[in-house]
């Protein structure tokens, strides 16, 4: 899942200064198993923001709402009349959630609530940790199920480095070193010869460094024409 | 012969060799490598130019190895796949070789959290094997990473660190091995302060022949202070300083401390010289090059030998 | 107010229906007056339930599985000693023409009476007894019912406009005819059974033999046969059986015996009856029939019993055989025979009602028809010997028949509730529930109960009846989930202290209702809003808190403080009421929450939005709450909330939580004294207009 973070209220706070209306959109998927900008969330931040508001003299307007996904045009739809009496909408969305308001509402303001962090899963409850860089060449395979783009903090192919300490990461002593990881796992199942190999280097095309990614899957795409059953003629 | 390098020279003649280090500042100030330079000529067979170490913002390597050169030095150019892609790695591999830098280690880099712009992006196109490979095929097979070819090749000694001290223990030996099979010809390992665990770790490097299919250069350092000895126990990653090492240390009054460490040095590499398949050291005397005429002088390492 | 709960083993098991969770929950917060009314909406004898009532629910009580079930009766009975009610009715019908004639007034009779008075008919019960009651009246002990207790019921029926007419009786005093001339347009005979079976075994008719119910009837007058220190036999193992041997030995009875045919599982007779009497030093003689009589000249003797092989047979029927020549024998001087009760029905020989082969009414099942038109029958005359709230169940059905006939409609199936009912506890589930030891009934010690027909069971305190009623499961009343909203986080599933939530390999939750306890941890930490009460309590929270806050801001008294007080315990008894009451103190409002674990963070919230300048907490310890981990999260919210107050500047410290143990009053005086001391020093929250700017 998406992991998301809320952003410091001082933060929020200065991105809604310059407005009078505001819609406190929250989403009911990502935003909400991390506890950042679910429906409890949003009426939780929405008292926050009206109590400061009104320590500073008052004069705002907070409406809330919450809406099953950001990243959903049909969903998104449904904002649309209160979208019309607001001068800004903070999104407690992801950043693609910000984005779709933003594209779906050119007019007003969206403003990002939340920081999108990382695509993760809760390790415990309350505890969340990055799994995937989504580098869009999956080698999980290789690598007994650890990923050592997301999980090394240097993306070895070819690690461990020298850093590298009682299983921790040089970087934090909370960080368990990736590699480690792959090594002892790959050493339970009988497979660590394979790391014999020396893995070339990576095709970062494929990964965010690569540019905007788009996947257009021809064979799930629905156009006008194919709205039109067999054999009639258009309109 | 793959280079031009001395140090390739005097390893194949089956000497023991002996690298320092110098580091460069953090400013243009090209006297301070003047200055280092003037200590280390002569009593080392080739000089390792750091490359922003621990992160920290310096002069280039191939910068102050060429600054080095100019003083009489044989340079070690030092690359991390930290700072530069593939793309740049090659450019600099190609630049430094055709200014006569004959020796270069390939190093992956310490993250950048730890120096003095954490907020830099860390690159990692490549890592330290990948990186091995790369320069030997563009020496040896006169190709790009990407396959297209070149006329002229560049002719480099290849070097990489191994860490004996690193977890996990086992595995080591097993990355070391990846090391020379990517085309290592020569190693340099983290300083050591830990004999018997060096020791052990050259056990497991003879079981699998690799002190003969490459160079293994012994790391050593002397040690200034106190403080110093507990900041690589305790903030430099990668490093064993066993506390018997510290509490030598403790053990003697304060003014004569750095002289201890120096000798603690020289103990360390009297030891290390009994080991069986040590093809050399590498003397980091890091901000204290001025010692390093003495150390080796102690270990009867001077004068070194001058091969046509 | 929402009620998506299921039907609770309790309601099911009640003859009448009882809303049982409902009351048992309101006497648990301290509501006696709303938890009498509920007990009313659907009970018109509750102080008698209260003492004598046969209570399956209790049976049923799935807190039986943990430790002990609910005290249901004696909770009931203290509703009726603690709550007030304002004496009104309400009628649920308009007034009628017609007007119904009740024969008997005892729990059948009664309960049509009621009925039929709130459907707005005429009623006149006929009691031939001196007093109104019936077997209530005539037969059970003083020490199990007090008469003044059966008539404060009594009169509220009467309250309603119900007539009773005593020493009239049918067949002797007037006749159905009469009663069609008079203008009654249907009849309800709710006779009971007042004769008390015979024997036929060789000695009945010697002097010392009586027959139960004659001996009660006289027990009760205080007059008759006396048994002081006579050795006492009585044959029966049934409720009545027990009343005469422990009436027995209350007469001064030197000895008494108790021999049935049943082994000591298989009695008829309430466990607890039987155990009170063996605590009295009844001495008991299980599967032992009667066989003969003995006598020395012309007294009694003793009884010679026969060793019993079966009571019942293959089939379950009454049919006892015995081992005829394994023979004992009882020494006695009186032989009382309390072997059942039955209809006096001969007067109806002569009548068009009619009764079978085994001179039996005749009735239908359904409409409880007599074969005469527009004659009706209900209780123990129809049924066989039953328990009171079994007769009461039966006399309601009279009078949905008797309305049904007079408006000449079908009488309709019975109303199924609609609701599923509540399923099994399971076993991993009771054991994650905190182990509460029932309240002991107070009662009178042996000694005291000798020579007397003294009431024995005394009643619950406050304090027993609340910490008692707070063990009640609320079977069926707790979370529920609603599934389009719910983000599928499983932070119920982990949350959860009793395991009621579970994934399913779908994909979405089950909050499985018949394991959830109610607390409510889950409908708070849930971040899509996903679960709510089945009942409704987290929106009436919100509402109770977000009103105080408005009606203290409007009293214009600064500073406005909030506390939010758990509402179980010592909380919940009338030492505390002033606390709660709306005059407590200018700007201070307290405000009851079932337990502090369901304050959510945005309760706090809305009440510093709104205006309050401090809000404080007050829950339990740890230990004393019947919850699990209800502290900790209370806490946890608290802390969240100062932190958020911190942030835009309006401080942390105008919010507090305490734990009080066993509370006192003083230590709630103090704890508001402290609150209200602290957060008049602070500013005045700028989110309450001020008069001033108003």
């Amino acid at each position: 899942m998406i992991v998301v973070q809320q952003k410091p209220l001082d933060r929020i706070r200065q991105m809604i200064a310059d407005y009078d209306k505001i819609l406190i959109l929250g989403c009911g998927t990502c935003a909400t198993v991390s506890f950042a900008g679910g429906e409890k969330e949003v009426q939780a931040l929405a008292s926050i923001l009206r109590m400061a508001d009104k320590a500073k003299g008052g004069g705002k307007q907070f409406l809330e709402h919450t809406i099953k996904r950001q990243c959903e045009w049909e969903f998104v739809d449904e904002i649309e009349p209160m979208v019309k009496e607001v001068d800004a909408i903070l999104s407690l969305g992801c950043g693609i959630g910000v984005q779709a308001i933003a594209q779906r509402f050119p007019d007003v303001p969206v403003l990002p609530g939340l920081d999108t962090c990382f695509m993760g899963l809760p390790q415990e409850h309350g505890l969340f940790s990055e799994m995937c860089a989504a580098c869009g060449n999956c080698i999980l395979d290789l690598t007994a199920g650890i990923c050592p783009i997301a999980r090394c903090s240097k993306s070895l192919l070819n690690g461990p480095c020298g850093g590298s300490h009682d299983g921790k990461c040089e970087v934090s002593p909370d960080l368990p070193c990736a590699w480690q990881l792959i090594i002892e796992r790959l050493t339970k199942l009988g497979r660590l010869r394979e790391l014999e190999d020396i893995k070339p280097p990576k095709d970062w095309s494929t990964s965010a460094a690569g540019g905007m990614r788009t996947i257009d899957r021809s064979d799930l795409r629905i156009t006008s024409q194919d709205a039109t059953p067999q054999g009639h003629e258009p309109n | 012969m793959k280079s031009k390098s001395k140090l390739e020279k005097l390893l194949e003649s089956g000497h023991f060799a002996v690298t320092g280090e110098l580091g460069p500042p953090p400013s243009a100030d090209a006297e301070i490598i003047k200055k280092k330079a003037k200590y280390l000529k002569g009593c080392v067979d080739a000089v390792n130019v750091t490359d922003g170490q621990t992160a920290v913002a310096r002069m280039a390597s191939w910068a102050a190895c060429l600054l080095g050169k100019e003083e009489g030095l044989e340079p070690t150019v030092q690359m991390t796949c930290r700072d530069r892609n593939r793309i740049a790695l090659q450019m600099d591999i190609l630049g430094v070789a055709a200014l006569g830098i004959n020796n270069i280690l390939c190093l992956t880099g310490d993250h950048q959290s730890f120096g003095n712009h954490p907020m830099a992006k860390g690159v990692y196109d490549l890592d330290s094997i990948q990186l091995i490979k790369m320069v030997k095929d563009m020496r040896d097979e006169k190709k790009f990473q990407c396959g297209d070819e070149m006329d002229v090749e560049p002719r480099l000694f290849i070097g990489a660190a191994a860490n004996p001290f690193a977890d996990p223990f086992e595995y080591r030996v097993f990355r070391l091995a990846k090391k020379v099979a990517a085309g290592a010809d020569f190693i340099q390992t983290q300083i050591i302060y830990n004999v018997e665990k060096f020791a052990k770790w050259m056990e497991a490097v003879r079981e699998k022949g690799l002190h003969e299919k490459v160079k293994i250069l012994a790391g050593v350092a002397p040690i200034k202070s106190v403080g110093a000895a507990r900041y690589m126990q305790t903030r430099v990653p990668g490093m064993d300083v066993p506390d018997a090492v510290v509490e030598r240390l403790r053990g003697v009054p304060k003014e004569e401390v750095s002289r201890e460490g120096i000798k603690l040095c020289v103990d360390i590499i009297n030891q290390i010289r009994e080991i069986p398949g040590v093809a050399g050291i590498h003397l980091m005397a890091i901000e204290w090059e001025e010692v390093v005429p003495e150390i080796v002088e102690q270990v009867g390492l001077l004068p070194r030998p001058q091969l046509s | 107010m929402a009620d998506n709960s299921l039907r609770p083993p309790c309601q099911a098991a009640c003859p009448i229906q009882q809303d049982v969770r409902g009351y048992i929950n309101l006497i648990a917060e301290g509501e006696f007056d709303e938890a009498l009314r509920t007990i009313r909406k659907t009970n018109p004898l509750p102080s008698v339930c209260g003492l004598i009532c046969a209570h399956p629910c209790e049976t049923e009580c799935r807190r039986g599985q943990v430790d002990q079930p609910l005290a249901i009766a004696a909770l009931k009975r203290f509703a009726t000693e603690y709550g007030h009610d304002d004496g009104a009715e309400p009628q649920t019908g308009a007034k009628r023409a017609e007007k119904v004639a009740i024969i008997g007034s005892g729990p059948a009779g009664l309960t049509a009476a009621h009925d039929l008075a709130r459907m707005g008919y005429g009623v006149t019960v006929f009691e031939r007894g001196t007093a109104p009651g019936g077997a209530l009246r005539a037969f059970i002990p003083e020490y199990r019912l007090p008469g003044e207790v059966l008539q404060k019921d009594i009169e509220r029926i009467v309250a309603l406009g119900v007539e009773i007419k005593t020493n009239s009786e049918l067949g002797k005093d007037f006749t159905l005819s009469e009663l069609k001339n008079e203008g009654y347009s249907a009849v309800v005979l709710a006779l009971g059974l007042h004769l008390s079976r015979g024997l036929n075994i060789s000695g009945v008719e010697l002097d010392g033999v009586l027959l139960a119910l004659p001996f009660l009837r006289e027990a009760k007058l205080g007059a008759g046969k006396t048994v002081s220190g006579k050795r006492v036999i009585v044959i029966g193992g049934g409720n009545v059986a027990v009343d005469v041997a422990r009436s027995a030995l209350r007469l001064g009875a030197g000895e008494v015996h108790m021999a049935c045919l049943e082994a000591r599982d298989e009695m008829p007779a309430f466990a607890w009856e039987i155990e009170a009497a063996l605590e009295e030093g009844v001495k008991l003689h299980c599967s032992k029939g009667p066989k003969s009589i003995l006598c020395s000249e012309t007294e009694v003797a003793g009884l010679e019993c026969m060793e019993v092989k079966a009571v019942f047979d293959e089939e379950g029927r009454f049919n006892p055989t015995f081992y005829e020549e394994k023979v004992s024998a009882l020494d006695g001087d009186v032989v009382i025979i309390a072997i059942g009760q039955a209809a006096e029905l001969s007067f109806l020989e002569d009548t068009t009602i009619k009764l079978n082969q085994r001179g039996q009414l005749v009735f239908d099942p359904d409409t409880l028809a007599t074969s005469e038109e527009g004659v009706f029958a209900c209780g123990e005359v129809i049924s066989g010997p039953g328990t009171a709230v079994q007769a009461m169940a039966s006399g309601r059905q009279a009078a949905l028949a008797v309305d049904c006939y007079l408006r000449g409609e079908q009488m309709a199936a019975p109303q199924p509730d609609g609701r599923k009912d509540v399923g099994e506890l399971l076993a991993t589930t009771a054991e994650e529930i905190k182990r509460l030891e029932r309240r002991e009934m107070p009662a009178l010690a042996l000694k005291e109960r000798m020579g007397n027909f003294n009431l024995i069971e005394l009643g619950y305190t406050e304090i027993q009846a609340v910490k008692e009623a707070q063990r009640c499961l609320r079977c069926g009343a707790g979370a529920e989930y609603l599934e389009d909203k719910c983000a599928a986080c499983l932070t119920c599933v982990r949350v959860c202290p009793y395991g009621a939530p579970v994934a399913t390999i779908a994909g979405s939750i089950d909050i499985r209702a018949d394991q959830c306890q109610s607390c409510g941890i889950c409908i708070v930490e849930c971040p899509a809003r996903a679960i709510v009460f089945r009942q409704g309590e987290d929106s009436q929270i919100r509402e109770r808190v977000e009103a105080a806050v408005t009606e203290a801001s409007l009293s214009g008294a600064e500073p406005v403080v909030i506390g939010l007080c758990c509402s179980y315990g010592a909380f919940a008894t009338s030492a505390f009421a002033e606390f709660f009451r709306d005059n407590y103190k200018p700007g201070i409002r307290i405000v009851k929450i079932p337990c502090v674990v369901k304050i959510d963070t945005t309760h706090l919230l809305k009440a510093f939005e709104l205006g309050a300048d401090g809000v404080f907490v007050v829950g339990c310890l740890e230990e004393d709450c019947p919850y699990r981990m209800s502290t900790f999260w209370a806490e946890r919210r608290v802390a969240a909330v100062k932190k958020n107050l911190d942030e835009i500047g309006l401080g942390g410290d105008r919010l507090e939580m305490y734990t009080l143990s066993d509370p006192t009053v003083q230590k709630f005086d103090e704890i508001v004294t402290e609150v209200t001391t602290r957060v008049r020093q602070l500013a005045p929250s700028p989110m309450r207009n001020r008069r001033e700017e108003a």
